[in-house]
């Protein structure tokens, strides 16, 4: 007898890691708001610890539509061009 | 919690490991084995059934029906026709339930949020139309309740795809803290017999012999009760009053909320001639409260100060945010009211019952 397996399996997107940086001095921060309460607040304090700690800089805070929606394209593109790491974060 | 099952490749497959020989028991077994039910057990779908449905609906099995931006997603009506016959539906359900998933699958539902928040919202699926007569889903007595089988497993069958197609699990990409008894299955349609106003489909652009499925994330549920009132004015006092308690999740959202009339809460506004849009109008202005109570309750951030105590703060910004639809008996003073989950970027989504490779209409 046969079973009928219900469920689909998500297409792959082909993604590859990001280059790690050899070191963290000095790195600009992109920052990705999600909109929820305490999320800019919890990634300002994480940026503020990682600019004291590292000597990191802030480039960019982009803020999304909602949470439930996805980084715009064009944010994706300026993150890329003006920042060397993104922190996103929920803020609950 | 079960993890979910291995990926399988085809749709049909033999399992070598599933010992069912013939058993109806075994083989409903083998699908909770394999993380495949809603915790209930499912019609073992067979190639017959799935054809039959799929033939329904006039598809063949490989049209995408939609896909989950993120989620990498992609919907096959091959893949809900299964789930469908597994949640129990007749092949002529198949139709209203793709338009249901079309619904969740629509930009505008952002089907990420209201899917997997810790909100657990139900997935109301409500139903307006000839469609409705036409299969038997229930709008009168008991339309929220057991009874019925397109409303049970129509809703069921939504939830099912979510689960196995969308991605959705409970305790991986379905976070709800509590969940509700409507995430098993929440399927309705509107009356045709109290109506107090235009039908919903008609108000949301549709035409009154079209057939429309609205989906909308429902937060939860609430039973609003009034036997005294005679006009609109006492009577819609208590929704406002439900729309707008200190636990309410759109505090500082301005999301959407439903309301369903009954018969006799519905008779009042339409022998008073009241409008839908005056309806809106009246629960928005009243759905309010003072800003230093929820201050004092920590839903608004601060401390209170005096003009806090006179200044009022509305739970909706705008009239249309409140979707009304007259469903149930025609007996008894109760409604219900049904805050929505997330905040604009989550609407409600309507979208047309179609058959074959129609382009359904759609509006959210």
């Amino acid at each position: 007898m046969k079973l009928m397996d219900p469920t689909a399996t998500p297409e792959a997107a082909q993604v590859r890691l990001a280059p790690r940086p050899k070191s963290l001095q000095g790195l600009r921060i992109g920052l990705i708001e999600n909109t929820k309460f305490n999320s800019k607040a919890l990634l300002l304090k994480t940026a503020q610890r990682l600019e004291q700690r590292h000597g990191m800089t802030v480039a960019l805070l982009a803020r999304k539509r909602s949470p439930s929606h996805e980084v715009e394209p064009d944010a994706v593109r300026e993150f890329k061009a003006k920042a060397d790491f993104v922190v996103s974060g929920i803020g609950d | 919690m079960r993890p979910p099952a291995p990926a399988v490749e085809v749709e049909s497959s033999s399992d070598p490991s599933a010992n069912t020989s013939g058993d109806p028991s075994a083989m409903i077994e083998a699908y909770f084995e394999h993380g495949w039910t809603d915790g209930l057990p499912v019609v073992p779908p067979t190639d017959a059934a799935v054809s039959g449905a799929l033939a329904a609906a006039g598809l063949g099995g490989s049209e995408t029906i939609g896909a989950i931006p993120g989620r990498n997603v992609r919907v096959t009506a091959g893949k809900v026709a299964v789930n469908a016959v597994m949640a129990g539906c007749r092949p002529e359900y198949l139709p209203v339930v793709l338009a249901a998933i079309r619904g969740l699958c629509h930009p505008a539902f952002a089907y990420h949020g209201p899917a997997s928040s810790t909100g657990g919202s139900a997935m109301a699926a409500i139903v307006s139309g000839p469609a409705a007569r036409a299969l038997g889903i229930n709008s009168g007595n008991n339309a929220f309740g057991q009874g019925w089988r397109p409303n049970a497993t129509i809703g069921r069958a939504v939830r099912l795809t979510m689960m196995n197609v969308m991605n959705t699990r409970p305790g991986l990409l379905d976070r709800a803290t509590l969940g509700s008894p409507g995430k098993y299955s929440f399927c309705f349609a509107e009356t045709e017999q109290h109506l107090a106003f235009e039908p919903f489909h008609v108000q949301r652009g549709f035409r009154p012999g079209q057939s429309a499925v609205t989906v909308y994330a429902s937060n939860s549920l609430n039973q609003v009760y009034n036997q005294l009132a005679t006009r609109p004015e006492p009577l819609l006092l208590c929704f406002a009053d439900a729309l707008c308690h200190l636990g309410i999740p759109n505090v500082l959202g301005f999301n959407q909320s439903l309301i369903v009339l009954a018969g006799e809460h519905s008779a009042i506004l339409r022998e008073a001639g009241w409008t839908r849009t005056q309806t809106q109008a009246f629960l928005v202005e009243h759905a309010r409260r003072r800003v230093a109570d929820f201050k004092r309750a920590a839903r608004l951030p601060g401390e209170i100060v005096a003009a806090d105590e006179t200044a009022w703060r509305s739970v909706f910004d705008d009239p249309r945010d409140i979707l009304i639809v007259c469903a149930g008996g025609e007996a008894g003073a109760w409604s219900a009211c049904l805050p929505g989950w997330g905040k604009k970027w989550t609407r409600a989504v309507t979208v047309e019952v179609v058959t074959g490779d129609a382009e359904p209409q759609a509006a959210s």
